[in-house]
């Protein structure tokens, strides 16, 4: 019994369309937010209003698939009563759909920032760190996603241990705009704007972390959660 | 799913299929009502031979329940009867033929020739001389003085006033005279149709006008009590064991081919058996109501068993397992829960076995029930018969009144079976109200 | 009542179903069965089978139909001994006790072992001999009082004695199907058995009255060892502390329910509650 999570075969047909149905509606939503993020960080470093506009805009999208989702969940649950993978599936959708709205609220803030700083006349463009890290994370997020459709454990153990990568980025922008800050204070404002979106892209690393916790817990059966790498794959290598 | 538009497509076919639905509906009613008109055929058919048949019966025994009487002027005058004094001991012995038949020439002073006579005296019951010997030991103060008295007319006279009276004319086995001597008894009226309580009361008599069922009806009811006292609990232990003990193997498979075989046995065959056993072998008295009971008991005891068995299987395993499951023993169960549960069901094979034996001549002829015999049994091992072979006698009886016996006693077997059928449909009543 | 013809083959060839995964002993057993198989005649029914049964708790056995788990449950008060066919071998054990030796009477074993049917079976008397009936035939009562005592505290723990205390004498078939199964527990209970084993208790009833036996059983749980056979696999998630999953004879997994009914170790298992074909 490796990664092979069946999720058809069920005696009833309708409900394995109600589980495709629902999970391909948490891809889409993984979509949606994947580009949000993209776009955001896009906006941001070309200083693209339009562009900048559209992706706050997108979180309305978001929110309504996140709502669309739950309400498909909570009606597979009452007239299911799923168990055991299809238990663990349905919580673990609802749980990654919380975090995909989280990351595109996220993105969603990196879209106003972009717009901010617009309006102050800062380009984020000189931020050749700021660049690096939103590459890496929304890498990171498509892998994810990429990990959830095919259900991949192993990759999700990859991003999981490589979440590390993205929390130290963050504290090299933070000391690098510390160190701009303290050189010039009329840049202290801007300063803080990049800080923000750094942060903001570091929480949609966080979140994607999360959703591969929810992946191995779909997979394995084993909340991963609060526990050291070396534990996790001892856990799952069991 | 893959079927588009499945809408379109049925219509036609859903049409068609009403009309082919409506159609052989048609044909389905007219069949159903063509079956309930055979049904109530054959119930109504079944229902009126039943009628006819008990009309017939009860028409024909209607006679046999009323009895002619005459009112006759006895002179109990002591030299005709012979006695000296009223000592009672006297009286029992007195000639009371000689008392009864000159009181009647003496209605009559005109006859004169010896067949006249014998020809009027006749007319009265051979049984009018005990008649009048009991009234005078009931009321000895008449003696040496002239009492009426009832006394039977004779069994020809009285089936002639029932059936094929004429003033004045002969009839069958009545001469023109004595029915002229008859119209004179009528002119009188001292002529009375009385209800005949003896039919109940007394046993078997070559005269019909006092032969009675009660000898019958006790034999009857005594053979039937030792049939059920032995073939009940027989049967029913029997039937248990088979259902709830007995290992299923080639024995009990014997066994249970044989009991469904005896159950086919012409009961001749057990009657020879009775004969050749129970009185030969084991030297039981001849016509006894027990011989009688122990020859029906063999012959109603598979009727029984394959009844029990029928209705003991037929009690739901749950309840077996519900007190198995309580830790009852096997006894515990098969007593206390299957056995009141199989009881209405017992019953009835019970009582079909019962009806059966009621019915019964051919295996009590064997035994020797079928004896003439006038006392009414006292006990199981007295001489008696029962009602189906009385009625076989009568029936073969040449008197013309014991036709009507015949009929009458038939009626008496079929209300005794009536009654027992109804007490065991209460008792079944009482047995599933639990 | 017992089904023998197996289901619809629900296993593919390659499935290994050599041993039984998951947690099948319990650190304070009241029943131990080792090594059980059971044959009707030629078929085996039962295939070397062993499982605990902890102490006060619940233990749910579920498995498709005929896949033996009525056929073992009946085993552990010898309910089989009725059917002259059925050949039970293996060590089973009450307390340390062989409850198939020689020596012991089934009689005294049900009276320990006691059992509830998935059909309720009431007897056709009064509720109180209904419930009287078990402590009469083993005589658990001196007199008349201390029956009705029993057969009073028992109705109370079956959760009816609210409902029929005005109507003791009423028929116990006069009953809702609900009341019918309380009372055969009642009248279960009423022998102060160690183990109480339920065959489908409430395959027959609505989901109130199903509602109200599971929440019963899980009162008796204080008193008493239970093993309960279900086809609902909800209802063994709901009353169960450990659930067993038989498959064509064989104890596939068994495990703490919560465990078997989110992350089952067995692909048979997780097949059979989460309703797939293999």
């Amino acid at each position: 019994m490796e990664n092979d999570l069946n999720l058809s075969h069920h005696i009833s047909k309708r409900f394995n369309e109600e589980l495709e149905e629902v999970r391909n509606q948490v891809l889409k939503m993984g979509g949606v937010v994947e580009q949000q993020v993209r776009e955001g960080l896009k906006s941001l470093l070309d200083a693209d209003q339009g562009l900048a506009q559209r992706v706050v805009d997108t979180d309305i999208e978001v929110n309504t698939l996140e709502v669309e989702i739950d309400e498909n969940c909570t009606k597979i649950l009452a007239r299911r009563q799923p168990a055991a993978s299809d238990l663990r599936l349905m919580i673990s959708i609802i749980k990654t759909i919380t975090d995909l709205e989280r990351i595109g609220d996220e993105a969603a803030k990196l879209g106003k920032n972009a717009l901010k700083l617009h309006d102050d006349g800062k380009i984020a463009r000189q931020f050749i760190e700021l660049r690096h890290l939103g590459e890496h994370v929304s890498a990171t997020l498509n892998k994810a996603l990429t990990a959830y459709a095919r259900l991949d454990v192993n990759e999700a153990l990859e991003i999981i241990q490589n979440d590390r990568f993205i929390d130290e980025e963050f504290d090299n922008i933070s000391r690098l705009l510390i160190t701009k800050m303290m050189e010039d204070p009329r840049e202290i404002k801007s300063a803080l704007r990049i800080s923000w979106c750094a942060r903001a892209l570091e929480r949609i690393g966080d979140h994607t972390k999360n959703i591969c916790e929810y992946i191995v817990y779909l997979v394995k059966g084993k909340d991963v959660r609060h526990t050291s790498i070396e534990e996790i794959k001892q856990t799952i290598t069991e | 799913m893959t079927d588009k538009n499945p809408a379109d497509s049925n219509l036609a076919e859903q049409l068609s299929t009403t009309e082919k639905v409506a159609l052989s509906l048609r044909k389905r009613h007219r069949k159903e009502k063509r079956f309930q008109w055979a049904g109530l055929m054959a119930v109504g058919l079944g229902f009126l031979l039943v009628v006819i048949l008990i009309s017939d019966i009860v028409l024909k025994a209607r006679p046999a329940f009323h009895q002619h009487w005459v009112k006759l002027e006895v002179e109990f005058r002591q030299d005709w009867l012979g006695v000296t004094s009223s000592d009672l001991a006297e009286l029992k012995k007195a000639n009371y033929r000689s008392v009864l038949r000159r009181s009647l020439y003496g209605m009559f002073p005109d006859v004169k020739g010896r067949r006249d006579k014998r020809s009027l005296f006749k007319m009265i019951s051979t049984n009018a001389e005990f008649t009048i010997k009991q009234y005078l030991l009931d009321t000895p103060t008449k003696l040496g003085k002239t009492a009426e008295v009832w006394v039977r007319f004779d069994d020809d006279i009285d089936s002639y006033l029932k059936d094929d009276y004429t003033p004045g004319e002969a009839g069958p086995r009545v001469s023109k005279q004595q029915a002229q001597w008859l119209q004179q008894f009528l002119n009188k009226e001292i002529v009375d149709k009385r209800w005949n309580s003896e039919f109940f009361t007394s046993g078997d008599s070559r005269e019909p006008e006092l032969a009675g069922v009660r000898g019958a009806l006790t034999g009857t009811l005594l053979t039937m009590l030792v049939t059920l006292l032995l073939s009940f609990p027989l049967g029913v232990a029997a039937a248990i064991y088979l259902e709830e003990f007995a290992p299923k193997n080639r024995w009990t498979d014997i066994i249970e081919v044989n009991i469904n075989n005896l159950a086919a046995v012409p009961s001749i065959i057990f009657g020879l058996l009775g004969l050749a056993v129970i009185i030969n072998i084991f030297g039981l008295p001849r016509s006894a109501p027990l011989v009688g009971g122990i020859v029906l008991t063999l012959m109603t005891l598979p009727t029984i068993i394959i009844a029990s068995r029928a209705s003991i299987k037929a009690v739901p395993p749950s309840i077996r397992e519900a007190a198995l499951g309580l830790g009852a023993s096997k006894m515990q169960t098969a007593f206390g829960h299957v056995l009141p549960m199989a009881m209405p069901g017992i019953l009835t094979g019970t009582i079909i076995g019962m009806a059966q034996a009621l019915g019964e001549t051919a295996p009590l002829l064997m035994i020797g029930m079928v004896a003439f015999i006038v006392d009414v049994p006292a006990g199981v091992t007295d001489a008696a018969t029962v009602l189906p072979v009385q009625i076989y006698l009568w029936a073969d009886s040449p008197e013309r009144a014991f036709l009507a016996k015949t009929s009458a006693a038939i009626l008496v077997l079929l209300s005794f079976l009536l009654i027992m059928n109804s007490v065991a449909a209460i008792l079944r009543k009482k047995f599933e109200k639990n | 009542m017992i089904d023998l013809s197996s289901s619809e083959s629900l296993v593919s060839d390659d499935i290994d179903l050599s041993k039984t995964v998951g947690e099948i002993y319990a650190d304070d057993a009241k029943m131990s069965m080792r090594n059980v198989n059971v044959f009707y005649d030629e078929k085996q029914a039962i295939d070397n089978v062993s499982l605990d049964l902890a102490r006060n708790q619940v233990t749910a056995l579920i498995g498709p139909s005929g896949c033996g788990k009525s056929t073992f449950l009946r085993c552990l008060n010898r309910m089989n001994d009725t059917i002259p066919i059925c050949r039970v071998e293996g060590d089973l054990r009450l307390e340390d006790e062989d409850i198939y030796a020689k020596k012991l009477d089934p009689v005294l074993l049900r009276a320990r072992v006691g059992m509830v049917f998935q059909k309720p079976n009431p007897f056709p008397k009064s509720i109180y001999d209904n419930v009287a009936y078990g402590p009469k035939i083993h005589g658990l009562a001196t007199n008349k009082a201390e029956l009705d005592e029993i057969v009073v505290s028992s109705l109370q723990r079956a959760g009816l004695f609210n409902e029929v205390k005005d109507r003791l004498d009423a028929p116990g078939t006069g009953l809702s199907g609900g009341q019918q199964q309380r009372l055969c527990i009642a009248r279960t209970i009423a022998v102060s058995p160690e183990v109480i084993l339920m065959d489908e208790p409430a395959s027959a009833l609505d989901p109130i009255a199903t509602a109200v036996i599971e929440e019963l059983i899980d009162e008796l749980r204080e008193k008493y060892t239970i093993a309960i056979v279900t086809h609902s696999m909800q209802q063994a998630a709901r009353v169960s502390q450990t659930t067993a999953y038989f498959h064509m004879g064989k104890l596939v997994e068994m495990g703490k329910t919560e465990q078997i009914f989110t992350n089952p170790v067995h692909e048979l298992t997780e097949n059979y509650i989460t309703g797939r074909f293999g």
